[in-house]
């Protein structure tokens, strides 16, 4: 499947980080999870209490480098699923999805264009938002199995040693990490993100040529943000102390950290609320409207 | 939780797919807003025949029981709805502090008129009631679309209500949740609490003489929901069709129903159930 993330900040001017978060689950989503041909929509906001809080003195034995502030740079993130990436780019052609007086019609209401109020704006004139999107090449390496509860997720950021050569990056940490990593109790479900070198790759044809996401300050920026992580893990648990039980205070403890020492120059996480706006469907799609 | 199912038809403008497309798409998107709400679940009536469809689908003819004509006529889907408390689903229909504008978060008048569809999408009101559910077994629910069934049970007039639901909460539904493959089995009996009253305006078509009779003749055909989650259709066609276990449950359904029939599902996950304590902010 084609999946993007969206890093986003909040605008800071109008919203605190939870009225934020009601802007974004609801009016926004109410209009986002109508884009077409849309497979799959979970939006991540990061938890009200930090995970070195919530974890103390332990959570330093297992970060690398961890950038100052990094959850200044954006409020939430959300991630979608198209078949490819041509759903992608036409995602927001709008189609019959509103009942009216003359049957299924297109909704004229159908709107993103309060989205600078939302997210964080380029200028005054509120027109366009900044965002990071960026296509994210997936391997699931214990597919996540959602029980109707609230799960704990937590978003395990990682940046290669420069001197490692990239390949085997890749294949170390898709093989030996990843099996490791899988062996944690408590784990409910594991997903290995590698970001697209091409930090336009989610962009291109999404947004028109004169975005500010194509500027020269719009490119400094985005470059700036992806230049701190080369990808991430998303793990499910059943709460926090599931994670720090499986992380810290098990028998893999030493053995992931030796791990992590060798391959990255930075690694850290972030607790989310992933909130499940479409639940994502990876069989073929329904020859039916379906969310 | 308090749970509530809304059965609907479409409106007659409408098809069974483009109504599956204004429920799914435009409606779900204000329903999904509803204050304080903590699941909503929306289920049409697949395009589907489980009678004819799948292999094994003869299976349907054996154990279906008195299954009462043109039923389908009453309903295109259902709508289910978590909350809290009573309280909270009647006030849920406000407008929501859900959207961004110049002024910061802003109250949105049309999450409380649903997007204010209604009358386009169904035909008439919702049949809305109050259910009382049994999780037989809880459902987990992978990134796919599940293969989900609705089995419409009826009680034998000479049963009383508490030991039907026992029966059928105790037996009958243990038997069932050993079905291989089986994500999720939850009992949903209709109960006759009034929950339209404060929910729907007083001028809504389910108020009316014609609108009672309406509502009524569907309830006369049921009083109760098995839903089933499957990986696939096969693991139930299979499942159930297994010697020891279809005997055992033919010989309880005769003693326990009067009718017993079985419809396929389409699920939308408009918001997902969340049955811990709710957060001190807004999720879905």
């Amino acid at each position: 499947m084609f999946k993007v993330f969206a890093f986003i900040k909040r605008n800071s001017e109008l919203l605190s980080h939870n009225e934020y978060r009601a802007g974004h689950i609801g009016y926004h989503c109410c209009n986002s999870r109508r884009l077409r041909g849309i497979r799959g929509y979970l939006v991540n906001v990061w938890a009200n209490e930090s995970l070195d809080s919530k974890i103390g003195r332990d959570y330093s034995d297992i970060i690398i480098n961890e950038p100052v502030g990094f959850n200044d740079l954006w409020d939430g993130f959300p991630q979608v699923y198209f078949d490819d990436a041509a759903s992608w780019i036409k995602a927001t052609a709008i189609e019959p999805n509103r009942a009216t007086e003359n049957g299924l019609s297109k909704d004229p209401d159908w709107t993103l264009s309060n989205s600078a109020f939302l997210f964080d704006p380029v200028d005054s004139s509120l027109k366009e938002f900044k965002s990071n999107h960026l296509k994210m090449d997936e391997k699931i390496i214990i597919p996540i199995n959602r029980p109707e509860q609230k799960l704990t997720k937590i978003i395990q950021f990682f940046k290669k040693k420069s001197m490692i050569d990239g390949l085997d990056f890749k294949r170390t940490i898709s093989s030996e990490y990843s099996q490791k990593l899988s062996k944690m109790e408590g784990l409910k479900g594991l997903i290995l993100n590698f970001r697209d070198h091409d930090i336009n790759a989610a962009i291109n044809g999404f947004y028109p040529d004169d975005a500010w996401h194509f500027s020269q300050q719009g490119y400094y920026e985005r470059s700036k943000f992806t230049s701190l992580w080369d990808g991430v893990f998303e793990m499910y648990f059943d709460n926090v102390d599931g994670f720090k039980a499986g992380r810290i205070g098990s028998t893999l403890h030493r053995s992931l950290t030796a791990l992590d020492e060798k391959l990255f120059s930075s690694v850290w996480y972030v607790e989310v609320d992933e909130n499940v706006i479409i639940m994502p469907n990876r069989d073929p799609a329904p020859d039916f409207y379906y969310r | 939780m308090f749970k509530a199912f809304g059965f609907v038809k479409r409106n007659l403008n409408l098809t069974h797919d483009e109504y599956r497309a204004g429920h799914a798409g435009y409606h779900n998107s204000f329903g999904r807003r509803l204050n304080n709400i903590r699941g909503y679940i929306l289920n049409v009536r697949s395009n589907y025949e489980l009678s004819t469809a799948y292999d094994g689908s003869s299976l349907i003819e054996q154990i279906t029981l008195s299954e009462p004509e043109n039923f389908d006529d009453a309903w295109d889907g259902y709508g289910q709805l978590n909350f809290d408390t009573y309280g909270d689903y009647l006030g849920a229909r406000s407008p929501s502090l859900d959207r961004a504008g110049k002024n910061g978060l802003e109250y949105d008048p049309m999450v409380a008129k649903v997007g204010n569809d209604l009358e386009y999408l169904y035909s008439g009101s919702p049949f809305q009631f109050c259910v009382d559910e049994a999780v037989q077994v809880s459902v987990i629910r992978p990134e796919k679309k599940l293969f989900k069934l609705a089995q419409f049970v009826k009680a034998p007039a000479n049963l009383s209500p508490i030991l039907w639901r026992s029966y059928l909460a105790g037996k009958y539904c243990s038997a069932l949740s050993v079905m291989p493959g089986l994500r999720g089995l939850v009992l949903n009996m209709r109960t006759p609490l009034d929950i339209m009253s404060g929910f729907f305006k007083p001028e809504s078509e389910g108020f009316t003489d014609n609108g009672i009779i309406r509502r009524e003749s569907f309830y006369s055909s049921w009083d109760g929901i098995i839903e089933y989650w499957f990986d696939d259709a096969s693991n139930f066609f299979v499942g159930r069709a297994e010697d020891s276990l279809n005997t055992y449950l033919a010989t309880l359904e005769s003693e326990l129903f009067v009718a017993s029939f079985f419809r396929e599902l389409d699920e939308t996950v408009a918001v997902l159930p969340n049955r811990n304590p709710p957060n001190n902010f807004y999720f879905r």
